[in-house]
């Protein structure tokens, strides 16, 4: 049985930061899950603020390495990107929209 | 350690020079309007040599370095042969730089600086289209990219076949010509690309989302429709057909107009920032060439014609250039320099990485002379025209100096 919890991996995907908007993925409304299964490996389903993004590779990079690195005990990591539903900004904290304007 | 994938982006070195070369184009371009005088007239050599410094020395320049690091991202698939850029633009700069000496000065050079400009162009086209070969995703931008590259290319050999009738005295009216020309090339692939790179560009930055696509998917069809027009009458000589083409471009114009409107009511991102003014000055220009094309294309007045013209091209094209500039070298340098530091240091946000103030500066100057001058050309006034350009070229110094900030940025930092 493993013992991780999806607040530690969403904590982990906390310190990857957007660099266009300035704000961290989680905060932004992208990351639509985490599974974790029985031997630790972990799936990340996460979406993009839009489909050409020029990070999208890096992003999910990102992702995947910031919950390697920063959760104990963690086995395999996989990023799926998604793009259902689509993104929209009322999936995104109050701050991040106050900052935007969209408040 | 946090590793970068970076499968899709061409090196920094080889698209610098692009924005650097296109930002003293613009600078070099705003000092050569003083030499120019507008009541001489469109077919005057001078603004014909000023208008292709312009169109291929700053915006095609500028439009080549942002398509090596935008197809690929934008239709998710690497470049074919992304390398080829190595050559692209030496052979557009001293294409460009034959071709107005041509213009200017020797009229026999013009047919050797069209073939560079050729072989430049053709190569662009031969990486672009064999990258959009590889897409499974056909969507409307990969449309408007084959289409607008096909134009692109027909344009230029138009274009290579008058330097052939200036320079070696080949038998074709260019004054039937000319216009074909201008509207395979502005219309057919400037107008086009930039309609199909905003459809993904400004929701991007605008975070907008779930609006109808339609306005433009019919934008495309009548634009695509109205060049095509255009080029057939000019083939069989169908004079009405010409006329009425403009009409259906105008109309196709209006269609993306109402889409860029939709865009912008559903952006969830509302601060104003460099990239958002330059949008909505370019965007009004785009209004002002429309409402003065109407006319000139009816009444055929020649302040009517060039009116429209400035605010296309120093308007429109200029401001959706110098707007995203501020977007894509802070991230071209913020990938070269700073991806490779994420997760071990602090890195900047792209919006740190651009000078707000000179952008200030270079805003207020260059819109306030474009409108200054605009207004001296349709009201024929040479000294507000004058007044007007003396203050682009302040601006452009501005953005000359913005570009240089951008690309240093971190240099000695992350060296």
């Amino acid at each position: 049985m493993c013992d991780i919890t999806k607040e530690q991996v969403y904590d982990a995907i906390s310190n990857v930061i957007d660099p266009e908007v300035g704000f961290n993925l989680v905060e932004m409304g992208l990351i639509y899950d985490a599974i974790i299964d029985d031997v630790c490996n972990v799936k990340v389903v996460m979406t993009l603020s839009t489909r050409g993004c020029p990070l999208h590779q890096m992003l999910t990079q990102w992702v995947k390495d910031a919950v390697e690195t920063r959760v104990p005990g963690v086995k395999n990591v996989e990023v799926e990107v998604v793009w259902e539903p689509e993104w929209n900004i009322s999936m995104a904290d109050d701050n991040v929209k106050k900052a935007l304007g969209a408040l | 350690m946090f590793s970068v994938s970076k499968d899709y982006a061409p090196p920094f070195g080889m698209i610098a020079p692009f924005f650097v070369i296109g930002s003293i184009f613009f600078f070099l371009g705003t000092l050569f309007l003083l030499m120019l005088d507008p009541s001489r007239g469109h077919f005057d050599p001078l603004i014909a040599g000023w208008v292709h410094w312009f169109l291929l020395g700053f915006v095609m320049m500028i439009i080549f370095g942002a398509m090596a690091q935008l197809i690929p991202v934008v239709v998710e698939v690497g470049h074919h042969s992304v390398d080829l850029y190595y050559v692209i633009w030496p052979l557009l700069l001293v294409g460009t730089l034959a071709m107005v000496a041509g213009f200017w000065a020797w009229p026999a050079v013009l047919p050797y600086g069209g073939l560079l400009v050729l072989t430049a162009m053709l190569i662009y086209l031969y990486d672009t289209l064999m990258t959009l070969r590889k897409v499974q995703n056909v969507t409307l931008t990969v449309k408007t990219a084959v289409a607008a590259n096909l134009f692109l290319t027909t344009g230029i050999v138009v274009g290579f076949v008058m330097t052939l009738a200036i320079g070696a005295g080949v038998d074709v009216d260019i004054s039937w010509w000319l216009g074909t020309h201008a509207v395979l090339v502005l219309g057919g692939y400037v107008v086009l690309t930039i309609m199909g790179l905003s459809l993904i560009l400004l929701p991007m930055f605008g975070l907008a989302h779930g609006f109808d696509e339609r306005p433009v998917e019919r934008a495309f069809n009548l634009m695509l429709g109205g060049v095509l027009l255009h080029l057939f009458s000019t083939l069989i000589g169908f004079d009405f057909g010409r006329f009425a083409a403009i009409f259906v471009m105008i109309a196709a114009i209006g269609l993306y107009l109402w889409q860029v409107y939709l865009i912008y009511n559903v952006r969830a991102r509302k601060e104003n920032d460099i990239w958002a003014r330059s949008m909505f000055f370019g965007y009004g220009s785009l209004v002002v060439a429309v409402l003065l094309a109407i006319p000139a294309a009816i009444f055929g007045s020649e302040k009517l014609i060039l009116a429209s013209g400035w605010f296309l091209i120093l308007g429109f094209v200029t401001f959706l250039i110098t707007g995203h500039l501020y977007k894509i070298i802070p991230f071209l340098v913020w990938f070269e320099r700073y991806s490779p530091l994420v997760g071990k240091q602090r890195v900047p946000m792209l919006q740190e990485m651009y000078p707000k103030g000179m952008a200030d500066m270079e805003f207020a100057f260059s819109a306030t002379g474009v409108v200054v001058a605009g207004l001296g050309i349709l009201f024929g006034l040479r000294d507000l025209y004058y007044g007007g350009v003396i203050l682009l070229i302040v601006g452009a110094g501005f953005l000359l100096a913005s570009v240089k900030w951008m690309l240093s940025f971190g240099k000695t930092e992350t060296e």
